[in-house]
C-alpha cells in the first residue's frame, strides 16, 4: 500500500470485496471517471470501486502508478536523465510483462479499464482480443467470447455473402 | 473473502459482457474484421449496422499517411492508392485500391474516409467520389476539364459533403472562355444540382496559382502559399461552416513549406533547398498566429545513400501525424524511408511509386446517401 509522503494528496480507492488502496490523487486520476468524480467534488473521504475486485484493482492501480507522467511521480521511471524514447521503450516492455494474464484475468482488465474509463489501459488490454478476432473463425471468435451464434445456417450463409470479401 | 469474491467473479467471465465487446473491442477492429464479425451473431450485427456505432468505430480508426503517386508527362498521377502503417513492430505498406492506369487517375482529396478522384477517359475527365472500406463509388455530374479541386470538407450545419472547386482558366482544349473565367464553386455530393457560385474571392484564385494540399484544421481549409519573388507570406484558410475565405501569418518567407497538424496544433515544415533538412514551426497560438520554431530534422544521407546503392535522386519529405507521433516519410529514388524526429531511420521500403503525400485516409463504414446503393462490398477494388 502507498505512504503518505508530504505534499502528495491521497486518496482512498475502496474494492467491494472490502480492500482499500490509498493512492496518490495523481494516480487515482488516471482513471477519467475518478477524476470526474474529483473534479465534481464527489469523492471526499473514499471512492468505493464497484465491480471491480481487489486483486483487479490492483493491477490497475500498479499500471496507473507506472504510467502517471513522471512528475512528481515515485516510480522507478521518474527521472529527468532518461531520454523520453527510452522512457517510452521501458514503458513498453513492462506493459508486455503486464498484459501476460490468463484470459478470466485480461476480461476483468478490459471491463475495469472500460469502467475507470484508462484509455492506455484499455487500448493494452484490448488490443490482444482484437487481434484474436481478426485472426481466427467464425467459430473461434464465438468460442472466445463465449458468443452463441443464433443465426440459421441459412441467414448465415445470406450474411456471408453479403460480406464476401470480408472472408477472402 | 478475497478469494471466495475472485472465484465468484471468475465465474462470471467465461465472456465479456456484450456492452464491453461492442463498445471496447468490436468498434476498434478494422473495417474488413468489423464487416466479417457480422455474421458471428444477429446482436453482433445489429449493433455494429447502427449509425452511432459507426460514427464511433471510425473515430477509432487510425488516419494512415497516404503514401502513392508517380510523376508522368508533367503530371502527378495515381495508379493504387497505399497508405502507410507505422504502428506494428514492422512498418507496413498497404495496398487500398487499384486504379485503371490508362486512365490517368489522381487523387485528389482525402476527407472521413472518403476518397475523392479524378480520372480521364477518352472524352472527359470525370471525378469520383470512393469510399474503400464499404468499396462504394460514385461518378460526380462535375466535370474534372472545367473545374480545379481545391478540397472536400463536411459543412457541418447539414452534415453534407462539399467540394470546393475553381472554374479553370484553360483546360486541355485550350482556354476557357465561359464568364464564369476564376469564380469559386461549391458542390454538395449526392445533389444534382450544377456547382453553386460563391463569387470571386482573390484567396482562391491564390490557392489556385500557389496552394498545395488542403489541411483541414480547426473546421477549416489551410493552405500555405508557395513563395514567388516578394510576395506576401500568408496561408490561407477556407472556414468550412460560413464557407468563406480569410487569410493568415506564416511564421518566415519559406518556399517549399507545407502544413500538418499534431495534437490540435497547426504545424508546419519545410526543406532545405537540397531536401536534406527540415524545420519545423508550431503555432502554439492559434487566435494570436504565434509561430515557434520547434526542430531540425537532418536526414542520414550518407546511410541512406548505401542504402540506396548510391543512386542519384532528389529528397522528397513530408512530416504527418501518425497516431500520436509525428512520422518523417522520406521518397529518395525507389524507396520510401521512414525517420523518427531525430532523423534516425526506422523502416525502409523499396518500392516504385511510392510516394510520401500530405493526405490520410481513417476509413470509414458510415452509410452515405450519395452512393447509389447500399453496400457493394464484394466488388473488385478498382475503379
Amino acid at each position: 500500500m502507498a505512504t503518505r509522503e508530504a505534499g502528495k494528496k491521497m486518496i482512498m480507492l475502496k474494492s467491494p470485496d472490502g480492500m482499500e488502496f490509498e493512492v496518490e490523487e495523481a494516480v487515482a486520476m488516471e482513471s477519467q471517471t475518478i477524476r470526474k468524480m474529483i473534479e465534481d467534488d464527489c469523492a471526499d473521504t473514499a471512492i468505493l470501486i464497484p465491480n471491480i475486485n481487489s486483486k483487479i484493482l490492483s493491477r490497475v492501480i500498479e499500471y496507473c502508478n507506472k504510467h502517471v507522467p513522471t512528475t512528481g511521480a515515485t516510480g522507478a521511471a521518474a527521472s529527468d536523465t532518461v531520454a523520453p524514447a527510452a522512457l517510452a521503450e521501458d514503458l513498453k516492455i513492462w506493459d508486455a510483462e503486464f498484459i501476460k494474464v490468463n484470459r478470466a484475468t485480461r476480461f476483468d482488465l478490459i471491463q475495469a479499464a472500460s469502467y475507470l474509463n484508462i484509455k492506455g489501459l484499455l487500448d493494452l488490454t484490448s488490443q490482444t482480443t482484437i487481434d484474436t478476432i481478426s485472426d481466427n473463425s467464425l467459430e473461434e471468435i464465438r468460442s472466445f467470447l463465449s458468443t452463441k451464434n443464433d443465426y440459421l445456417p441459412e441467414e448465415e450463409q445470406t450474411i456471408r455473402r453479403e460480406n464476401q470479401w470480408a472472408f477472402q | 473473502m478475497a478469494d471466495a469474491s475472485n472465484q465468484r467473479a471468475t465465474a462470471h467471465h467465461h465472456g465479456l459482457p456484450d456492452e464491453i465487446v461492442i463498445w471496447e473491442i468490436l468498434v476498434r477492429l478494422p473495417p474488413k474484421s468489423l464487416l466479417r464479425c457480422r455474421a458471428v451473431c444477429g446482436a453482433w450485427r445489429r449493433a455494429t449496422s447502427a449509425r452511432d456505432f459507426l460514427l464511433a468505430h471510425h473515430a477509432h480508426q487510425p488516419a494512415l499517411p497516404i503514401v502513392s503517386g508517380y510523376s508522368y508527362g508533367g503530371g502527378y498521377y495515381d495508379r493504387d492508392i497505399i497508405t502507410f502503417d507505422h504502428r506494428a513492430a514492422d512498418a507496413q505498406i498497404q495496398h487500398v485500391i487499384q486504379l485503371d492506369v490508362e486512365r490517368l487517375c489522381r487523387l485528389e482529396a482525402s476527407c472521413d474516409g472518403l476518397l475523392l478522384l479524378s480520372c480521364n477517359t477518352p472524352d472527359a475527365s470525370c471525378l469520383y467520389i470512393y469510399n474503400p472500406a464499404t468499396r462504394q463509388h460514385a461518378t460526380l455530374p462535375v466535370l474534372r476539364d472545367l473545374f480545379m479541386v481545391l478540397g472536400m470538407y463536411p459543412h457541418r450545419p447539414t452534415g453534407e459533403y462539399r467540394i470546393l472547386l475553381m472554374y479553370k482558366k484553360e483546360n486541355r482544349l485550350g482556354p476557357v472562355v465561359v464568364r464564369e473565367h476564376d469564380t469559386c464553386c461549391i458542390f454538395t455530393l449526392g445533389s444534382i444540382q450544377p456547382p453553386r457560385n460563391i463569387g470571386r474571392p482573390p484567396e482562391a484564385e491564390q490557392v489556385c496559382s500557389r496552394g498545395g494540399v488542403a489541411l483541414m484544421f480547426r473546421g477549416s481549409l489551410h493552405w500555405h502559399l508557395k513563395q514567388h519573388g516578394t510576395e506576401s507570406n500568408m496561408i490561407v484558410v477556407f472556414d468550412t461552416t460560413t464557407e468563406s475565405f480569410k487569410q493568415m501569418h506564416a511564421p518566415v518567407a519559406l518556399r517549399h513549406a507545407k502544413l500538418f497538424e499534431m495534437d490540435g496544433v497547426l504545424g508546419m515544415f519545410d526543406r532545405n533547398d537540397v531536401g536534406s533538412i527540415i524545420n519545423i514551426w508550431e503555432l502554439q497560438d492559434y487566435e494570436n498566429q504565434v509561430w515557434t520554431f520547434k526542430c531540425k530534422i537532418k536526414l542520414p544521407v550518407n546511410e541512406i545513400m548505401v542504402l540506396c546503392r548510391n543512386i542519384n535522386s532528389y529528397w522528397h519529405a513530408v512530416v504527418i501525424p501518425g497516431d500520436g507521433e509525428l512520422l518523417v516519410l522520406v521518397q529518395y529514388a525507389e524507396w520510401l524511408l521512414q525517420l523518427d524526429m531525430d532523423g534516425k531511420l526506422v523502416a525502409s521500403f523499396h518500392q516504385r511509386e511510392v510516394t510520401p503525400t500530405q493526405l490520410q485516409l481513417k476509413q470509414t463504414l458510415v452509410p452515405h446517401t450519395f452512393f447509389p446503393d447500399g453496400y457493394v462490398v464484394n466488388a473488385v477494388p478498382q475503379i
